[in-house]
């Protein structure tokens, strides 16, 4: 068997990967669904079935919740050792050798989102306007989690995960608007100011993902560290090593017969680069 | 002539002044003529310092039964010895020294009264706010006016501050502040947000400017009036005050009288005089009178000649459903109709709110509509009344200030007393006395204005 | 609320500049708080019944403004 010229990976570490992305895209939709019961909050949306204070309450525990999420989703990537993240790429955005500019908004995210629940669970002890101040850096926490996600996430590409990430933009923008038509904030520069904003960013988002997360080669556009796109020169994979990479944990499929290593044969092999794993949602 | 902490009474204040205490001539006095007549204000040799409270000066006001005369009627001494007891706690993060502010932002239309008052005595009241200064341990002082036409001129009222730094009277610096014009604005809370560099809009209390005011420190917020009874009180003693007026209300009150009299102006009159006599006093009604307005836009109605009667002091015209106020009278004519004359007015104090608080945004201009409704709509169902008495049950006592419980009791005293008009306007539809031009003074906001 | 001051008389007090009719609180407490055509709450006077207590503090928590206090009764 020889070496695939593919991602190398630890069998031990892949449920970690596993875990990362399902944390992460779990705390995606609960932040989601905390932003998005924030407006309804915020025009007042009342019915039988859904009284101010499940609205309120529900805003709080999601938010809560997401955050416990996002916690588990950075630990997981941290306990990964296959990614170049240290701890401090958590906090500090930008600094990472792993796709230093997407996994950096992540860490902006995160650091907004503890300011944001930091400053609501010590709400009784500030005045009001500084908390309300804090608390618009929603409209920034949100959709920098959302690119980051896209950015950062292996995969950007498999449908189901790009058709839940833009169902969620979908609910936001939707909601945004809605708050804005309902006369939130009152000038009518600010809600102009803001309908204006929401379709720019929808407009530059929608661009941005059609040229780069969706098009071949943007793991290494993003900045994945090449040692993980190709293996180091010279190295080749002692048989253990290979015998892990194409077993079924690994691949998802069954294993492939003895000398049929030819990457270029490998139904896998096909989407997004030079140098790709195998399997799919391994890209780099 | 510099005068620098006169000893207490050292130099004789000349003999006490009868009725009219506070405005004796048609002229401005100058700070010379002040002297000339009633001598220092007696502060104390030894400067106290700042956040020092100098208890003297309450106890003889105490004594004096000094009541606020710029409309709430709160007893002046127990303000000051709340002020100087915050003040003289003080405490390791308050600032040192509290604040004194004489309100001449004289907001209600139908008053003239501080205007006129700034304008001829201006020393009376920084006397009185030098003294209160002093009593309370401030260690800054403002005068605050309106600015623009609606206000005294400043430009009088600085030189007079000027010429009393000159002759080394002024212990605690005075700084004239000019508010932004709206009825709301000279509200004490208002007036502190302000200072303290934000919006006139009345505050959330507490905590109380008593106790954290303007730049975070005790205030007293005192009407000018209020000061120029104090200053008067501190030269010739709380008996010399208690000679006029009545036990539970002594003293005297500046009065606007205006409508429909024939000498309309500001008269001063011991409080509990009766409204006839001070009617008398303007000249008697210039036509067949209907009601008064007592109290201005936060009082009430009384139906003439009825009330003709009644002492002019709040012990007697509460339970008659009016009040004393800033001391404003305003005369109907049986030719005017009360209840478009009061929709006219609540409509104005529904332009005034701050639109901070839901119930009065919401509420007054409801309560204006309905009272337009029973004044100019037509014949029919008594829905209106029912919904007006309902909103004006809405809006008492459900706002930051008082202006929703002012306007709704002012329009309560107007169902009440003029109810036979009522009946008429509500089953034949409104009577031609609509259409008079209006008795109530009401302002076109300035431009800019909220 | 510690155990002391679940003992002394609380009553309701609303800040009506901070209050947005966001009517989480008619919500909670209706045998108090009701609301008025515009959605504003209208408080019931006088002190909280002590068997309210626990859901008087509940709304209070709950407000998004923090427009709802509950202090000590005169």
């Amino acid at each position: 068997m020889t070496a695939h010229p593919a991602a190398i990976v630890v069998t031990s570490s892949t449920p970690l990967w596993y875990a990362t992305r399902a944390t992460g895209l779990v705390a995606l939709v609960l932040l989601t669904i905390s932003m998005a019961l924030g407006l309804l909050s915020s025009v007042r949306y009342q019915r039988p079935g859904l009284p101010r204070f499940v609205t309120v309450g529900l805003h709080r525990n999601s938010a809560l919740l997401a955050f416990a999420f996002t916690v588990l989703h950075i630990i997981t990537t941290l306990a990964d050792s296959y990614v170049p993240v240290r701890i401090q790429d958590a906090f500090i955005p930008f600094i990472s050798a792993y796709r230093p500019l997407w996994l950096g908004l992540g860490a902006v995210s995160f650091d907004l989102m503890i300011a944001l629940i930091g400053t609501s669970l010590l709400r009784a002890r500030m005045s009001y306007r500084t908390w309300q101040a804090v608390h618009w850096a929603a409209y920034l926490c949100w959709p920098v989690a959302v690119v980051h996600g896209l950015g950062t996430g292996s995969d950007t590409r498999v449908r189901w995960v790009l058709l839940l990430t833009l169902a969620c933009v979908s609910v936001i923008a939707a909601l945004t608007g809605w708050r804005l038509a309902a006369g939130w904030p009152s000038r009518p520069v600010a809600r102009l100011a803001g309908a204006l904003a929401v379709v720019a960013a929808l407009i530059a988002g929608g661009a941005w993902l059609a040229a780069g997360p969706l098009k071949p080669g943007w793991a290494s556009r993003a900045g994945t560290p090449p040692a993980l796109l190709k293996p180091a020169a010279g190295r080749a994979l002692g048989p253990a090593a290979a015998a892990r990479l194409t077993s079924p944990i690994t691949q998802g499929r069954p294993p492939a017969p003895a000398g049929s290593g030819d990457p270029a044969r490998h139904p896998h092999a096909a989407a997004s680069g030079p140098a790709i794993a195998p399997r799919q949602g391994r890209a780099r | 002539m510099t005068v620098t902490g006169a000893p207490h009474a050292a130099r004789d204040p000349g003999r006490p002044p009868r009725i009219p205490r506070l405005i004796t001539g048609s002229a401005p006095v100058s700070l010379a003529e002040h002297l000339d007549r009633y001598g220092p204000p007696p502060l104390r040799a030894d400067r106290p310092a700042a956040g020092r409270a100098v208890t003297g000066l309450i106890d003889e006001i105490d004594r004096a039964g000094l009541t606020g005369r710029g409309g709430a009627g709160f007893p002046a001494a127990r303000k000051m010895r709340a002020v100087a007891d915050a003040a003289s706690r003080g405490g390791t993060f308050s600032s040192v020294g509290a604040v004194v502010i004489a309100n001449g932002a004289e907001s209600e239309p139908a008053s003239w009264k501080d205007r006129l008052l700034l304008s001829r005595a201006p020393h009376l009241v920084l006397d009185g706010v030098a003294l209160a200064a002093e009593a309370v341990g401030a260690s800054r002082a403002y005068l605050c006016v309106h600015a623009g036409p609606v206000g005294p001129a400043a430009g009088p009222l600085r030189d007079a501050i000027a010429s009393r730094d000159r002759a080394g009277l002024n212990r605690v610096p005075v700084q004239l502040a000019e508010i932004p014009g709206g009825y709301v604005t000279s509200q004490e809370t208002a007036l502190v947000g302000f200072l303290n560099g934000g919006p006139a809009r009345p505050a959330f209390v507490p905590p109380r400017p008593a106790q954290r005011g303007a730049h975070r420190r005790p205030t007293l917020v005192q009407n000018v009036e209020t000061l120029a009874h104090a200053a008067l009180i501190a030269r010739y003693g709380a008996d010399w005050f208690r000679a006029a007026g009545t036990a539970a209300f002594p003293g005297t009150a500046l009065m606007s009288v205006g409508g429909a009299v024939r000498r309309p102006g500001v008269y001063e009159a011991a409080l509990g005089t009766t409204l006839a006599s001070l009617l008398q006093r303007a000249g008697g009604p210039a036509e067949a009178p209907a009601a008064v307005l007592a109290g201005g836009y936060f009082g009430g109605w009384l139906p003439l000649p009825a009330a003709q009667h009644i002492p002019l002091s709040d012990e007697a015209l509460r339970p008659a459903g009016a009040s004393l106020g800033p001391g404003v009278l305003v005369l109907l004519p049986e030719s005017s109709c009360g209840l478009a004359e009061t929709a006219r007015a609540v409509r104005y104090l529904a332009s005034q709110s701050a639109g901070q608080c839901g119930p009065c945004s919401n509420g007054l201009p409801a309560l204006a509509e309905a009272m337009e409704w029973i004044a100019y709509g037509r014949a029919g169902a008594a829905d209106g009344l029912s919904w007006a008495q309902q909103l004006l049950r809405l809006v008492s006592g459900r706002g930051a200030c008082h202006l929703p419980d002012g306007t709704a009791s002012m329009a309560a005293s107007a169902l009440r007393v003029f109810g036979a008009d009522l009946l008429r306007h509500l089953t034949r539809g409104p009577c031609q006395r609509v259409s008079r031009a209006g008795v109530l003074p009401v302002p076109r906001p300035p431009a800019g204005a909220s | 609320m510690s155990p002391r001051r679940r003992r002394e008389p609380q009553r309701l007090q609303l800040n009506p500049i901070a209050c947005e009719a966001h009517g989480v609180c008619i919500e909670l407490l209706p045998e108090l708080i009701a609301a008025d055509p515009w959605g504003y709450p209208v408080i019931a006077p006088g002190p909280v019944p002590q068997q309210l207590l626990p859901l008087a503090q509940r709304a209070v928590n709950v407000c998004p403004t923090l427009a709802l206090l509950l202090t000590r009764a005169g």
